[in-house]
Formats: structure tokens, sequence, C-alpha cells
């Protein structure tokens, strides 16, 4: 059995659909109409001991309601889920003593009391042996460089120092499995970094398992060897990031330099013009027809420089997120069937 | 660790970083304690008011009533200094989704909802009931006690606060089907308006008794303070004892009911968007 296996998995919500209004609003207190969300919609995932993968997705896409339903905070609506070997939303101490999961947009330390006392409360929770408390508080102090912060109260903290400190309590009891809901979210550039880097070197060493969410395809080029894009709650994708580029994106950006300062003029007939500064030129080529472009350019004009290549990431996804947005409007707009009911 | 006394131990962590927090800001703190002593001395000289035009209530003469009303302040003073923020802010958890947290941690969820955060200022008023127990218990006739009462006085404020406590926790429990309940301090206010009072008040016409058996059996309010009260106050007497055995038998029924609403509750939560 795969150290975390997904069979079928779903969620489904009843949102009450509130009208603008005060009219509406009073109108809502007596009579209700809801909404089926479906979160969720039948995933199957396995990931093996030691893999780090990114859930990519839009908002709403039910990565983060998938990360949650791992971590036993809700119970699914169907489907089934075994992290090494247990049912997450039974909830066993067992389970609860070996994972993490660190939400970059909530906070569990006390808000007023310095981040130690944090940890020694964790440490009891946890039931962590002294020696090993001290041992990995000092080990992730020096790797994030916040051992002068320890005593500083936490509403005190910039929100990357903060982050930080919510990576140490939650890494604490040295959990084999370790779900990350944006923890880079509202970091800037450097603290981002920061965190990747940590990241990263602890999964290297520690081995442990992870599952990150992040809009930041800096993240995950960073960290990933794996990637699953989740839509409308359903995989579109299992693979490497690099495979998401072949999969998913039908073009190729063609830089041609020209002699001269010249530009042909006859250049729309080979691909898309993106960008054109004399003498450099940007083309959009599709994939297929990249041979017969080059050659007929090469033939036809004297080029100092060229170079092949693949879309920015960036593009790909969020061409991607689109295009899989469109199809589920068409589907949603059959699975939206309202349900009517009094409360 | 042995497992039995990890919760003491996280007990005392609680209450040791909540009075840490409080202290930060002991401005606040001092003007917490004054103004719930100041509250309970208002109390109390309101019903020295009512003691110098009446030699006693349906019963209770003055000094009877003051352990009643010592009573009153200790099982008050703890259930709002243990209880009352954790219940407060259990709604405010399930409205912010910060539940969450609670939810992953390798310990009883109830146990950690309960006590995490202790009002340290609440417990103020617990030293004041002790002053005030003192003082009635020199001037009141001791003759026909029975030994035994000083024991199960302590013993029927602990069932006490749990009847409280369990009520309390169950209504905030009902949050996480609501979505959101800030109705505790309201609740707070109408309940313990009904137990501050010795039930003997509640007789003569039927609205009395009929309020009376709903806030003994059905909600049993009126027990947490008055079994003990008794107790304190006067010689045991037979025909009380059925109200004591009552009284053990609604704590635990009341414990038991609390920790399945909290559980079938729990299997409801939606967690709030991230």
């Amino acid at each position: 059995m795969a150290f975390i296996e997904i069979r079928g998995l779903q969620k489904s919500y009843r949102v009450y659909q509130k009208q603008e209004g005060l009219l509406a609003s009073l109108t809502g207190l007596f009579h209700r109409e809801y909404r089926n969300v479906h979160a969720v919609q039948g995933i199957d995932l396995e990931v093996e001991k030691g893999e780090f993968v990114a859930f990519l997705g839009p908002n709403g896409a039910g990565k983060t309601t998938t990360l949650k339903l791992l971590s036993g905070v809700i119970s699914p609506s169907a489907g089934e889920a075994r992290v090494m070997g247990f049912v997450p939303w039974e909830r066993t101490n067992e389970y609860r003593r070996r994972f993490a999961l660190v939400m970059g947009q909530k906070n569990q330390l006390w808000w007023d009391l310095p981040a130690a006392e944090s940890f020694r409360l964790h440490q009891q929770i946890y039931a962590i042996a002294p020696t090993d408390f001290d041992r990995t508080l000092g080990e992730l102090t020096d790797l994030l460089d916040v051992g002068k912060l320890l005593n500083q109260p936490v509403r005190e903290l910039s929100l990357g120092e903060r982050m930080k400190m919510e990576l140490i309590a939650a890494l604490l009891h040295s959990p084999e499995v370790l779900f990350l809901d944006e923890p880079t979210i509202g970091l800037d550039v450097i603290a981002q970094h920061n965190i990747q880097k940590f990241l990263k070197h602890y999964q290297e060493v520690r081995r442990v398992t992870i599952l990150l969410t992040s809009h930041y395809m800096k993240d995950v080029a960073a960290l990933c060897q794996r990637v699953v894009v989740i839509a409308e709650g359903q995989i579109m994708y299992d693979g490497s990031l690099a495979g998401v580029v072949d999969r998913f994106s039908t073009h190729k950006v063609l830089t041609l330099q020209f002699a001269g300062d010249q530009i042909p003029s006859d250049l729309d007939q080979y691909g898309e013009l993106i960008e054109a500064v004399a003498p450099k030129v940007k083309l959009r080529v599709d994939r297929t027809e990249i041979p017969k472009v080059l050659a007929a350019l090469l033939a036809g004009h004297t080029i100092e420089d060229v170079s092949v290549e693949d879309p920015p990431l960036e593009e790909v996804i969020a061409d991607l997120f689109v295009q899989s947005s469109e199809q589920a409007g068409k589907k949603s707009k059959e699975v939206l069937a309202v349900g009517h009911s009094g409360r | 660790m042995h497992n039995f006394l990890r919760y003491p131990r996280l007990f005392y962590t609680f209450a040791r970083n909540s009075l840490i927090r409080d202290m930060t800001f002991r401005a606040n703190f001092l003007i917490e304690i004054l103004s719930n002593i100041g509250w309970m001395a208002m109390n109390l000289g309101f019903y020295i008011l009512v003691f110098s035009y009446t030699k006693s209530i349906e019963g209770w003469d003055q000094y009877e009533f003051f352990v009643f009303i010592a009573t009153t302040m200790f099982i008050n003073s703890l259930v709002q200094g243990l209880f009352m923020p954790n219940a407060q802010e259990l709604s405010e958890l399930v409205r912010t989704g910060g539940l969450d947290y609670a939810l992953l941690k390798p310990i009883d969820t109830q146990f950690m909802l309960s006590l995490r955060r202790i009002n340290w200022s609440s417990l103020g008023n617990f030293f004041v009931a002790g002053i005030l127990l003192a003082y009635a218990l020199q001037h009141l006739d001791q003759t026909g006690f029975h030994p035994v009462q000083y024991f199960l006085y302590p013993f029927y404020i602990l069932c006490g606060v749990l009847i409280l406590y369990s009520v309390m926790f169950s209504l905030a429990a009902t949050s996480i089907w609501l979505g959101r309940n800030q109705s505790l301090y309201d609740f707070w206010f109408y309940i313990t308006n009904f137990s501050r009072y010795p039930m003997e008040i509640y007789g003569g016409n039927a609205l009395g008794s009929s309020l009376r058996t709903i806030f003994t059996f059905v909600i049993p309010v009126l027990i947490v303070i008055n079994v003990p009260a008794r107790m304190m106050a006067m010689p045991m007497k037979p025909e009380y004892n059925y109200l004591a055995t009552f009284a053990i038998v609604a704590t635990v029924v009341s414990l038991v009911a609390s920790r399945w609403i909290f559980k079938r509750a729990l299997e409801s939560y939606r967690s709030a968007s991230s």
C-alpha cells in the first residue's frame, strides 16, 4: 500500500445563497436557497514515502479541502483515504502525532506570548522528550535563523518571521508527513526564498513526505519533483513540472535577431508576433511547425541569433486554469441545480 | 511520561501561559480583578440591605445566606475563570476556522478547547468568597452539623462547576452547527440569575414550582448552588438527601451529554475558508 492513498475522495458543501439587500435578507430568514458546492469531486492519488508533491490549481479548486481531508479536520462526503495506514478523519492520537499541517493564512501560536512558550506547550501536547525537544528546536532555529526572536511576543514579529515560527511549531514533533497550505503567502521575495531553501533542505535531510499547495510557481519549481494540477475538484494532471509544459503548451516562443536594423514585414505568416523591437523579434509558433518555420526563416533572411523556448510556466498554468474553468463552467450549469428548502 | 500525568501537566502549562499573558497587560488585569470584586461587593451590600428589613428569606437567615453568596462566588469564579473564556473562544474559532489547529493535536479535543485559556482575574473572587465564608461561619451556629458536611461541601461545589461547565460547553458546541453563536454571555446571565437564589423562593404558586421543576430536573442549574450552599449553611436533613443524590446523577449526565453533543457537532464541522 502506498504511503498516502486516496480513492474516489469527495467533499460537498451546502451553501446558503444570500441575495443582496435588506429585503432579501429578511426573506432569507424564512426561505433559503442552497447551492451544493462540490469542492472535491472524486480524487484518486497515491504518494510514496519521501515524495515532495505540489498541488496546483486556481482558487477554489479543492486543494485546501483535500489537505483538510487528509489532516482529518473535516470528513469526506464519499471515498476513502489512508495516510500511513490511518484513516485521517478518525483522528486517532497515533496518527495526529505523526503529521503536521501548516496553513499560511491561519496561525496557531499564542499571539501575545513569545514563540518559545508556544513551543513548550507543543512539547507537552506531543509528549516530546526534553533532549529531543532541545535538539530539534536548536536545529530548526539555526536553520531558519530566528534564535534571537524566540523570546519576543509573536504579535511583534514580521509576517515572514512569524511564518518561520509557525513552521518550527509544526516540525517540533518531527512529523513524517507534512501538509503545507500556501506557506509563503503574503511574504516578500526574500522571505519566500528563505522558506523555500529551508523546506528543500529539511526534506532532503529528513526524507519527510510533503504535500504543498501554493500559488507561487517559484515555490513549486524550486521544491517539487511532482506536480498535481487540480481544477474544479478533479485531477487534471499528475507528473513532472516540465511535463506540464510539454503536455499543455501548444506553442513555443521563437526569438530572432536579424542582421541590420530592419525587420522583415512578412513575419505574420510564420506565427503570432509577440514583440518586435528592431532588430529583435519574438514569435509565438505552433510546436509542430517549429522545424518548418525555422528552415523557411533561415533560408529567406540573414539571421544573427536564434533561440527556441517554452513559454513561461506561469503562462501555461494560467491557460490551463482558464481552459479547465471554462469546461467546468459548462458542466456546473448542469450541476447547479438549486435546492430549495425552508428553514 | 504517564498518560494520566500528561493532562494535569498540560493544564498547568495552559494556566501558566495564561497568567504570563494576563500579566503582560497588567493594568487591564488589575482593573478586571477590581471590577469583579466590586460587582460582588455590590451584590453583598444589596443583601445586607435586604436583611436590615427582614430576619430571613424563606428560611435562610443572614449568615446562612452569606454562606449561600460565598458558594455562588466560589462556583461563578471557577466557571468564569476556567471555562468562560474558552467557551466564548470556541464560537470564534468555528467562525474563523481556527478550530482546525485544535483538531490536529494528539490530545483530547474537548479537554484542549475547554481549558486552554484561563482567566486569572475572575479567580480573584474565589479568595473573596473564602473570606466571606470564613466570616459567615464564625457567626453561624453550627450545632447539629455532621463532620461529613465539611467534606461534601467542596465536592458539591465541584459538581456545581461541572454542571454549569457542561451546559455552557454544550451551548458553545452548537456554534459548530450554527456557524456562529454569540449568545453565551446573555445565556450566562439568564442562568446565573435563576441559580443565585435559594430554591425555596420558587415555591407557592404554579409559576414558581414549574420554574423550580424545570431548572432542577431539565436544565439542572438550581441545584448547582443550592445543594452545596445548604450543605455548609444548615444541618443535614433526610428530606434533602434525594436532592444531594440527584446532584451527583445530574453531574454525570450533564458531562456525558456535553461530550456527546460536542462529538456530534464536530462531525458537521466545515472549517472556514483558509
